[in-house]
């Protein structure tokens, strides 16, 4: 590949990539001081003119500062290839090193945001299993360089890679507009519920601080006191409310489903999967197959009916980096065929299907009853605390049959099944979630007992990975023992790397 | 390649039932002893001072709080003592596994071809018994892999060239 020799001697950014850097950092200045913009807005016509002289000369040294500041960003930052290694040297003052062998590379994303996409540059990620700091994030790159760059860390890692560049492939999987939006109409919206929500606190409290500091904090206490009070005696507002509330959950589900995965194509590329997707920010991510540690296909009743699921991805992640959301990879919108191409490239001869599901002792719902049932006991306790009236309780005819149905449910769907190389685990309330680890990725097992689980001869097995863990609840111990041991022997005679 | 699998020689499947586990060493008892009366010690100190300092004004009768918190200590004791006996391990040709607890049992096991690497740590009282804790570290989130306490510096140091002259072999 002539393309490779390009990377031997240290090279730089496109020079575009100090705008993206420049407006980078703008943004971050911007995120961390827009409350002093705020105030110096509302107080413009309080400022002498003197005053409003210095603060301009500061702001634009300010400017300036950080111009400078992303030239020697982009002008220190320097990569080549050398030796199966990526090495990337950077930092103004403080000089950083860094050196990544190629097999120890995970993945190669591509990304775009709005700016990257008008000037017409991509940043490319690479990432590892190690720590987060090990991660690369090249800002701007040309197309040309970027496939370039990809291509001369990839072509090491498989001996046949015959990728022709340019040719047109047929995708696997195209999820389009309207597809998208049967997607997201059928989300989990509770949940997209609970992020606005999370975000929505956060924002309100940055507004609250501003409100303290101008002293007018008695407003604010007043028009929400105000509105509570009333919400406690409408029984109209609350319904009203939880209308609300669900378009909110569902506007804001399609608006995130559409921004993430808009024009979702998947490729399948030598052993690897190519994801493309994103509206504002477009990103393409590269899957490679043996760095997949397991995978979990879900859907939900109305999914199911519609007959589309959706697959997540895990792979390693190191200790530090706890949940790091961006490192799971999502596809939504299978249909059957893909989900059984992707198992097929994934997990070739899988076979699953014949085999007869287990399912977890009964043990397993008496303990998900007293769970539920100390919850319901702190939820009614905080309840009665908060509003100090017994009519709360009635909520509990609301709660209680959901509550009996979700652990109903849970129970039923949780099940095991397996074969020589794979574990399948079912499990899910509403969802449907199914899990497939194939014994060799496991890192190691663990066998727990409480007390009680031991006087009825049932443990939990718990499987950690290098991405998280799985656990089957609650089998008779014989079958536990027996997993136990042959995953263990799985992984003792394993040739295959894990990752 | 299975034919080259060689743990016990009983099945072809290494049977964790049936395998012979160690007991650590005696004297850690004394460790967990002293280190649970330390963090009992200051317990006291710090429910003392707040004492002291009228935090508890609510409470009619604090010589209460002093009478749980001894309570609780006898049982965590209590359980300590029990559950020491239950902390075994073994090692195997390919796999270390330890189990202990009486409330909360659990067993692990760590096959050495997982393994990312092995530590050695010294607390500051386990030392005076020169005993030390052997841990080892798998890839993800570590954070709930093997560890084995009160083990005696040298068969810590023995177990851990065993395992590091397994994984580079």
């Amino acid at each position: 590949m002539g393309n490779t020799a390009n990377f031997s001697q240290f090279r730089r950014q496109s020079k575009k990539g100090i705008f993206v850097i420049y407006l980078n950092i703008l943004y971050k200045a911007f995120k961390a001081f827009w409350i002093f913009l705020f105030i110096f807005i509302q107080k413009f016509s309080q400022f002498s003119e003197s005053t409003l002289f210095y603060i301009y000369l500061g702001v634009t040294a300010l400017f300036i500062f950080f111009l400078i500041r992303a030239y020697l960003i982009f002008k220190n930052f320097q990569f080549k290839i050398e030796n199966q290694h990526f090495i990337l040297k950077k930092g103004i003052i403080k000089k950083t090193n860094t050196s990544i062998s190629f097999d120890r590379i995970q993945n190669i994303n591509f990304k775009q945001n709005l700016i990257q996409q008008i000037i017409n540059v991509h940043e490319v990620n690479i990432e590892t299993a190690g720590s987060s700091k090990a991660e690369i994030s090249i800002k701007a790159l040309s197309f040309k360089k970027a496939s370039a760059l990809k291509q001369a860390i990839t072509i090491f890692d498989k001996s046949a890679t015959e990728q022709a560049i340019g040719e047109v492939e047929k995708p696997l999987l195209k999820v389009g507009f309207l597809e998208l939006i049967k997607v997201s109409l059928t989300e989990n919206h509770l949940q997209s519920l609970l992020l606005l929500v999370a975000v929505l606190v956060g924002f309100f409290q940055q507004i609250s601080d501003l409100f303290n500091g101008l002293g007018k904090r008695d407003i604010l206490d007043n028009y929400i006191s105000k509105n509570t009070s009333s919400l406690e005696n409408s029984l109209i507002l609350i319904v009203g409310v939880l209308f609300f509330f669900t378009i909110i959950a569902i506007l804001s589900s399609v608006v995130r489903v559409v921004l993430k995965h808009f024009n979702l194509t998947v490729f399948v590329k030598n052993n690897a999967l190519e994801i493309y997707q994103g509206l504002i920010t477009k990103n393409s991510v590269i899957l490679k197959k043996d760095k997949v540690q397991y995978i979990t296909i879900s859907d939900n009743p109305i999914k199911k009916k519609l007959g589309i699921s959706f697959i997540t991805f895990k792979q390693a992640i190191s200790g530090k980096v706890k949940k790091k959301q961006n490192k799971i990879i999502k596809i939504v919108g299978c249909k059957n065929a893909q989900i059984l191409a992707i198992k097929t490239l994934l997990f070739p001869d899988e076979n699953l299907q014949k085999f007869d599901k287990n399912f977890s002792d009964s043990y397993f719902r008496n303990r998900l009853y007293l769970r539920g049932f100390l919850l319901l006991s702190i939820l009614n306790s905080g309840l009665y605390f908060a509003f100090g009236v017994s009519h709360v309780f009635w909520v509990n005819l609301l709660l209680i049959p959901a509550f009996i149905i979700s652990i109903e449910l849970s129970f039923r769907k949780q099940y095991y099944l397996f074969n020589d190389e794979f574990l399948l685990i079912g499990q899910g309330t509403i969802e449907t979630h199914k899990t497939y680890v194939p014994f060799f990725k496991v890192q190691h097992v663990k066998l727990k007992q409480t007390f009680f689980q031991a006087r009825k001869n049932i443990a939990d097995i718990v499987f950690q990975t290098a991405s998280g863990k799985i656990k089957i609840p609650c089998i008779s111990i014989e079958k536990a023992h027996k997993i136990y041991n042959y995953t263990l022997f799985k992984v003792e005679t394993s040739q295959k790397s894990w990752m | 390649m299975i034919d080259s699998f060689q743990n016990i020689a009983v099945t072809s499947f290494p049977e964790i039932p049936k395998i012979d586990f160690k007991p650590i060493e005696n004297k850690y008892l004394k460790v967990i002893l002293i280190n649970t009366f330390l963090v009992f010690v200051i317990v006291c100190l710090v429910v003392f001072f707040a004492d002291y300092k009228g935090l508890f004004e609510f409470i009619e009768n604090t010589i209460w709080i002093y009478v749980s918190i001894v309570l609780g200590f006898i049982f965590i004791l209590l359980v300590k003592k029990i559950g020491f006996k239950k902390r075994k391990y073994a090692v195997r040709q390919k796999d270390i596994s330890y189990k202990k607890g009486v409330l909360f049992r659990s067993l692990t096991t760590v096959p050495f071809n997982r393994i990312q690497h092995v530590e050695i740590d010294e607390g500051p009282i386990s030392r005076l018994f020169d005993l030390v804790s052997l841990s080892v570290f798998t890839a993800g989130d570590s954070s709930d892999d093997l560890k084995v306490s009160g083990l005696l510096k040298e068969e810590a140091k023995q177990i851990k060239e065993f395992i590091s002259n397994k994984i580079d072999g």
